[in-house]
């Protein structure tokens, strides 16, 4: 019980301290510059035609999915336990009768709900903003965009708890691989979360008018989604592995 | 606890305290790649007051990141009430007081102290008693509602106390507490500890003022370079110096002739006038206080005052680590 009451204080103390702290204005810049774009283009036309979709899918698939949706997962992910070493206050953590493993699974417990929070919640903002194409593509591309931010949101903890500066290497690992790697023709681009993602989102809307680029070879959906939960699952439990593992030096 | 000088420490075991045994290092070897931590360290640290000594590099912060298991050892074992310290039961008995000055700025000083006792996992009331109590201990409960950010050196160092308290370990390491805090502060906090330590805790305090350590600690535990040079009651570490030059101060009438009588000694290396009285260098002190036994009794000798003047933690300290 007591074990119970420790992890559920150090989860609540974690997602109000994450709330608060500066990923969110971090990331409120690119959803801001999103809706924006959104409202500038007044999709909301009150009948759905395919090409307003497809316009409409392509600013989702390569501008929210591609790059939103890793920079949200990535500013709490790294900072979940990374804010606090980076700030030295992990140690207080660290000395507390809790198994490394749950403090890593309780910084967990809260960065999801919080980014899923933020991409979801903003998702479903552009999706109303723009009407009738926006309705279709929130249910058709919903599980695809949750799946991608649960895989990296898990990503990015192995990221924290594996590097000392987990920010600046995840971000390099986003603008590298997942932008530059993921966009390359043939099979090096599987090393990029992004890929599965968009062969789940093009799956998905691909009756209804969403257009691949040419040259991308799409994973079928099972197997997209089997990856995107193969990264998720693998990358959290390597990362409790590690951090239960790892002795850090550097907290005082 | 007897030993030839400069004979390796690091070999045997030092009781500094007799059982119940709390914290405990058998055989510890730590390396940070190819550079050594500390080097083959064994020993037992019981109730009472601790201090750890050591120079910069001395292996003092690694000793207290193993105790605390932050760090775990490349060989050896070390162990809190015969759990191993990286685990979670053993953090059960662990309070911690890093010297780093780091907290969640954002809060007052209450609330993180409260946090850290629900991450002990008390119930809220229970926490929140515990806080106050704890609080009130360190002499913040006034103080609490300021925002962390906003306190002083001194005060931040009593809530990274009350934090290592609010669960009452049983094991208490302090690293460098007394730091930043005034005069009447230290007594206060000392005060505290000595409680703490009447009540049977075992606390290890780390500090680089070894005033400090003389008058707060009942035991110490010397590093140096990585290694343990000596472990034990201040009394026993002197004792392991009874062949160490010492220098004492007497007054003693007529002093001319009382300095040269002792200068005829065979110990007695220097002999200096001063005001008032002689300062004598001698490389056998027990022989040479037998010897002003027998000035007194044969010549008729007054003697006023003996002291001898380096005979504090430092120069122990700076004894050892010569010899080592």
């Amino acid at each position: 019980m007591k074990l119970v009451r420790a992890w559920s204080t150090l989860a609540s103390l974690s997602f109000v301290r994450l709330f608060w702290s500066t990923s969110t204005l971090m990331v409120m810049l690119p959803l801001a510059g999103c809706l924006l774009f959104v409202l500038r283009r007044h999709y909301n036309h009150p009948e759905f035609t395919q090409r307003e979709f497809r316009e409409f899918s392509e600013f989702l698939i390569v501008v929210f999915a591609s790059f939103v949706v890793p920079v949200c997962a990535l500013a709490f992910g790294t900072a979940s336990i990374g804010g606090d070493r980076e700030d030295r206050t992990l140690v207080f953590l660290l000395v507390r009768p809790i198994p490394r493993w749950l403090i890593l699974l309780a910084k967990f417990s809260a960065t999801l709900p919080l980014v899923l929070g933020i991409v979801l919640g903003s998702y479903w903002l552009y999706c109303r903003l723009a009407g009738a194409v926006g309705q279709v593509a929130f249910d058709l591309y919903l599980p695809a965009i949750t799946y991608m931010t649960l895989a990296y949101v898990c990503l990015f903890h192995l990221f924290a708890v594996s590097f000392r500066h987990a920010t600046i290497i995840a971000l390099v690992y986003a603008l590298f691989m997942e932008t530059l790697i993921g966009n390359l023709p043939g099979i090096v681009k599987r090393v990029a979360v992004n890929y599965y993602g968009r062969s789940l989102l093009y799956a998905a809307g691909e009756a209804d008018g969403a257009r691949m680029p040419e040259g991308f070879q799409p994973l079928s959906f099972v197997v997209a989604t089997w990856a995107l939960a193969g990264i998720a699952i693998g990358g959290l439990i390597l990362a409790c592995v590690v951090f239960s593992r790892r002795e850090y030096r550097d907290l005082t | 606890m007897q030993r030839a000088p400069h004979a390796h420490f690091s070999d045997e075991t030092h009781h500094v305290a007799e059982r119940p045994l709390l914290l405990e290092f058998e055989h510890v070897t730590k390396f940070y790649g190819a550079v050594i931590g500390i080097n083959n360290v064994t020993c037992h640290v019981g109730p009472g007051i601790t201090g750890l000594l050591g120079a910069n590099g001395a292996g003092k912060s690694t000793l207290i990141k193993l105790a605390s298991g932050q760090l775990r050892p490349t060989q050896g074992r070390v162990t809190i009430g015969g759990h191993d310290a990286w685990s979670t039961a053993a953090k059960h008995h662990l309070g911690y007081s890093p010297d780093i000055n780091s907290f969640y700025e954002e809060m007052t000083g209450r609330e993180f102290v409260y946090a850290m006792a629900r991450l002990h996992g008390f119930s809220r009331t229970e926490a929140r008693e515990r806080t106050e109590h704890v609080l009130d201990e360190v002499g913040m409960a006034d103080r609490a509602q300021r925002r962390l950010a906003g306190c002083s050196h001194g005060m931040r160092q009593r809530i990274k106390l009350a934090q290592a308290l609010v669960h009452d370990p049983w094991l208490l390491l302090l690293d460098e507490p007394l730091t930043g805090i005034d005069p009447g502060g230290r007594r206060e906090i000392n005060e505290l500890l000595f409680r703490l330590s009447g009540q049977g805790k075992t606390i290890l305090v780390s500090s680089h003022i070894l005033v400090e350590i003389e008058q707060l600690c009942s035991s110490i535990v010397m590093m140096s370079r990585g290694r343990l040079i000596a472990a034990g009651t201040l009394a026993e570490v002197r004792q392991m110096m009874q062949h160490r030059p010492q220098v004492i101060q007497i007054v003693a009438e007529p002093s001319r002739r009382v300095a040269a009588l002792l200068a005829e000694h065979q110990d007695v290396l220097a002999v200096e006038m001063r005001d008032p009285g002689l300062v004598i260098k001698t490389r056998n002190p027990l022989d040479f206080f037998a010897r002003v036994g027998e000035l007194v009794c044969e010549q008729g000798i007054e003697v006023r005052q003996i002291q001898i003047l380096d005979a504090g933690a430092d120069a122990v300290f700076d004894y050892l680590q010569q010899g080592k």
